[in-house]
């Protein structure tokens, strides 16, 4: 994994902001005490679909300390739609219903009151008077003509329907000897951080600023809210430094952000929203993808499979968001680690009367994977094939590389075969199929599970496009501003907020690699919005390939003002002078030298000894474009997504008891190839999380609705998480194809494990259920379900 | 979430006692649990203020009652919706009422539908509680119906 001629990277160096977090001392927004906050709780609709009729505030409002109760008639009144990404304009979005609310729990009114209790208090006392209106919750029956609208303006429940074909797929569906098609379910599952979204908004009218502070991970957040609220962005102040606590995605709060700026300039005080459990569950508009999957394939005897048509229909609740773009990024690896030649793929997406959705983990590529791998598992099958053994038929050779798919992308680099070497190396497969059969003969049930995922990295949203026409963004920013004070302390800057992802400590690592200087003696600073470069934020798997690389590129700018500096005041030519470890030498005269100590004073305060036309001081700054960015999609929706795709191979022995049906992870081995690993402490806890949360979304994690369109999933009782009972120890096998486009050949692992879990441990359910002659192939795999499905074939079969 | 309510209670009364009672508002404000106030709106439909408390959760309630298709004194049909801060709740039951040796059989069965925050975080007790519910009515209903102690 340690890369030879690095001093810093790939060691396994602590992660500096985890220290703040294990003694309880980080700074999340629940601790931002601004003087005169008051506080919001939410009045939600009861119906899944239900007109307003009226709203009585008034016994709320007679209440001693409460200030203000505020309805989306009002709010609509004063502020735009929020930002959506298709163009679907009949389907507005707005932080309170307005007119009609769309799903049970969506915001109606909120109350600003002296405290949270007493906010919750009066809004019991407000009474809303509703009209039921027909609703529809499943995705197929919202795509037929008979189906209630949910938004009735815009005349049908679909958001997207759009069919790309990559090659010749009806010559190669034709020419093959053998096809197979699939049916794929993806439950609505998320991450559920413990710390749920919360903002504090306050506006200061003399100096006409917004100040947000808030716990959210969302690109062009500022942006987004100076337009909902009418303001020009430079009066909206997000201040970055704030600790996040977990995402993954979610923490999209631009519905509570904009409610709470609006009020806030309304009322003229600090306002504080925190969602508790069930406003996060049900109205946080942060549940993940809803996915049915039709899948087909064509392939030979051989088990190489030609070509696949797929057809996704996502199910994205009650209004669009950004999430239908979830569809868009999977094209960017949508023949997952394999050779097929040509594809066919729907994209629909519909609109019904659920919780909206937001980004997940991944971008939908999870649920793509399950579908491609469950397939791959089946070609297997009907063949007779062992799983590994066809996938490493199908799979892209390490000399194919780089290797451009049917859908455009060209994948940067890999080495799958070796990685799938490494893992039996490490784990003898024959040994766990002798497991797996052992525990067969004990009476269980008991299956190996094979996933081989990629993870696309890097993050340059070309779905947008792909999607709707009308965007034409090509670029996806990140930054690094890297200055030395007078004294000689250096500090850099990032300019969004971090999750837990450990940005701190990458860009300490990064700028101390290239400095050669000590990483902890590196302060990494949040500006505000403000006095920020551009960050795209940390989605898409991109800050090691994105902030690392600006941090990179700015230690660069700065090792050669310094060497300028250096060989100026010797005398000598730059290319003569040599930079290490933060002093400036003659190369041909190692004594002449000017240590650290003297390029800071002279930078800063002799500016008679600075190089002609150089700047005084020592502040440097990059602004980076995404590798391989920059270009649309062609005319064929042929376009390069992300720049760097990582690798993992999921090797999982499940052993499920028949009469309870629950299963158990006996053995959990992953092989993983992220390129250069930057920090293995912050890679190997995203494998490990990752993994955890895939085995959560397959078999344990759902927001289960009942056919009256309540959500029955509001809370940990009901919304089951993994714990250390149901994650096992999972050993993890490293591999290391560095990345051509990156500056240390780091890729991304901000999705890993989540991306391959999934799928893996739904080909070992059903390999474990193989002998009973039946498949499941709707995730989650819940207890009571497959504790069923296996009592009936085992009474059928006797 | 939909609830079944169905079941058979002995009542040691005669039917017209019992059909006065249950068609009596005096009598049913203190039978339905946590009924604060029923306030006629005419036609056998009554206006409902409810302020409900079942273990440590509890709320308040407004909504409807309404008595229809009655054939006195044997049968009759009930409406119910209620709505407030936890949720909301409606229903329609059918009863009759048959004279027999040892007092009066009475039968319901109907289809309830329960919304709301109750629905969803209540779910796994919510038929416990309708259960629970229902026998408090029966047993306020048989103390208002039973002949006065003499002094």
């Amino acid at each position: 994994m340690s890369e030879p001629g690095h001093r810093y990277v790939s060691t396994d160096r602590r992660v500096r902001e985890d220290r703040r977090f294990v003694v309880g001392k980080g700074r999340y927004v629940a601790d931002i005490g601004l003087p005169n906050t008051k506080h919001v709780a939410l009045l939600t609709c009861p119906y899944p679909a239900a007109r307003i009729k009226s709203i009585d505030k008034s016994a709320a409002l007679a209440m001693p300390g409460v200030h203000y109760v505020l309805d989306g008639a009002e709010l609509a009144a004063a502020t735009l739609p929020l930002m959506t990404g298709l163009e679907t304009p009949n389907v507005p979005r707005r932080p309170l219903a307005h007119e009609v609310a769309r799903y049970a729990g969506e915001w109606v009114a909120a109350v600003v009151a002296d405290s949270r209790a007493l906010a919750e208090d009066a809004a019991e006392k407000v009474k809303v008077v509703y009209e039921k209106l027909p609703f529809v919750l499943d995705a197929e029956q919202a795509l037929e003509k008979s189906s209630p609208l949910v938004h009735e303006a815009h005349g049908s429940n679909v958001l997207l329907d759009k069919t790309f074909t990559w090659g010749e797929v009806d010559r190669d569906f034709a020419a093959a000897p053998r096809k197979l098609s699939l049916r794929v379910k993806w439950g609505r599952s998320s991450t559920v951080p413990i710390e749920t979204f919360g903002v504090v908004a306050s506006w200061d009218p003399w100096r006409d600023m917004l100040d947000v502070y808030a716990s959210i991970q969302m690109p062009r957040y500022s942006d987004q809210i100076g337009i909902a609220l009418k303001l020009p962005a430079s009066s909206v102040r997000v201040h970055y430094d704030v600790d996040v606590g977990g995402s993954y995605g979610v923490k999209r709060g631009i519905k509570h952000t904009v409610l709470v700026g609006y009020l806030s300039r309304r009322l003229g005080f600090p306002v504080r929203l925190i969602e508790d459990r069930l406003e996060n569950m049900r109205g946080g508009d942060a549940h993940g993808p809803e996915r049915l999957f039709d899948v087909e394939v064509a392939f030979d005897d051989q088990g190489i499979v030609k070509s696949m048509k797929l057809r996704a229909l996502e199910n994205v609740g009650a209004y669009a968001g950004r999430s239908p773009f979830q569809l868009g990024k999977p094209i960017g690896a949508i023949v997952g680690p394999y050779k097929i030649k040509s594809v066919q793929y729907r994209a629909m997406a519909v609109v019904t009367n659920k919780t909206t959705q937001e980004a997940v983990r991944g971008f939908g590529q999870a649920p793509t994977n399950v579908a491609i791998e469950r397939t791959v598992d089946e070609v297997a099958e009907v063949l007779g094939l062992d799983p590994i053994e066809i996938r490493r038929r199908n799979m892209i050779r390490h000399e194919d590389f780089p290797y451009t798919i049917p859908s455009g992308t060209t994948y940067d680099s890999g080495d799958y075969h070796t990685v799938i070497d490494k893992v039996l190396k490490h784990t003898s497969y024959e040994d766990l199929k002798r497991e797996r059969d052992a525990l067969r003969a004990q009476g269980k049930l008991a299956g190996i599970g094979i996933a081989a995922c990629l993870e696309p990295s890097g993050g340059n949203a070309m779905f947008e496009a792909l999607l709707n026409p009308k965007i034409t963004t090509t670029t996806f920013m990140d930054s690094c501003r890297i200055t030395v004070d007078g004294i000689g302390s250096i500090t850099a800057t990032m300019h969004t907020t971090s999750s837990g992802q450990g940005h701190e400590t990458l860009v300490g690592t990064v700028i101390g690699e290239v400095l050669q200087l000590d990483p902890e003696l590196i302060r990494v600073t949040r500006p505000d919005s403000l006095n920020s470069l551009p960050s795209g934020t940390p989605v898409g798997s991109r800050m090691a390939i994105m902030l690392g690389g600006a941090a990179f590129h700015a230690a660069n700018k700065l090792k050669a003002k310094l060497i300028a500096i250096g060989a100026h005041d010797l005398g000598i030519a730059p290319e003569r002078a040599v930079y290490e470890r933060g002093e400036v030498y003659d190369r041909n005269a190692p004594e002449k030298r000017r240590a650290w100590a003297d390029l800071v004073q002279i930078a800063y305060r002799n500016f008679h000894r600075m190089p002609a036309d150089m700047e005084p001081g020592l502040s440097v700054s990059h602004v980076m474009q995404v590798p391989t960015g920059g270009k649309l999609p062609d005319a064929s929706g042929r376009v390069q997504m992300y720049p760097c795709t990582s690798f993992e191979f999921h090797m999982i022995l499940i052993s499920i008891d028949p009469a309870l049906g629950r299963p158990q992870i006996v053995k959990y081995r992953v092989g993983h190839d992220c390129g250069t690993v930057i920090n293995p402490k912050i890679v190997r806890g995203m494998t490990m999380g990752g993994i955890a949360h895939g085995i959560g979304a397959a078999l344990y994690e759902e927001f289960a609705y009942d056919g009256e369109g309540q959500l029955m999933a509001q809370n940990f009782m009901d919304y089951l998480l993994p714990s250390s009972h149901e994650v096992p120890a999972v050993e993890i096998v490293h591999h290391c194809t560095p990345s051509p486009h990156t500056v240390l050949g780091q890729k991304g692992s901000g999705e890993s494990g989540y991306l391959g879990a999934p799928a893996g441990i739904a080909n070992a359910i059903n390999d474990a259920l193989r002998p009973l002659g039946i498949s499941i192939n709707t995730l989650p795999i819940k207890v009571a379900v497959l504790g069923d499905l296996i009592a009936a074939a085992q009474e059928k079969k006797e | 979430m939909k609830l079944d309510i169905g079941g058979e209670e002995i009542f040691e009364v005669g039917i017209e006692t019992l059909w006065r009672a249950l068609n009596d508002p005096a009598v049913l404000v203190k039978c339905i649990p946590g009924c604060k106030e029923m306030i006629p709106q005419g036609d056998d439909r009554f206006k409902l203020i409810l302020n409900l408390k079942v273990a440590s959760v509890g709320g308040s309630f407004e909504g409807e009652i309404s008595l229809s298709d009655k054939q006195p004194p044997g049968q009759c049909k009930v409406a119910v919706s209620v709505s407030g801060t936890l949720g909301q709740g409606s229903g329609a039951a059918t009863f009759s009422l048959e004279q027999q040796p040892s007092g009066t059989l009475m039968r319901y069965s109907g289809e309830g539908e329960i919304g709301g925050l109750v629905a969803g975080v209540g779910q796994r007790i919510l038929k416990g509680v309708a259960k629970h519910l229902i026998g408090l009515f029966f047993k306020s209903l048989r103390r208002e119906t039973a002949a006065p102690v003499p002094q």
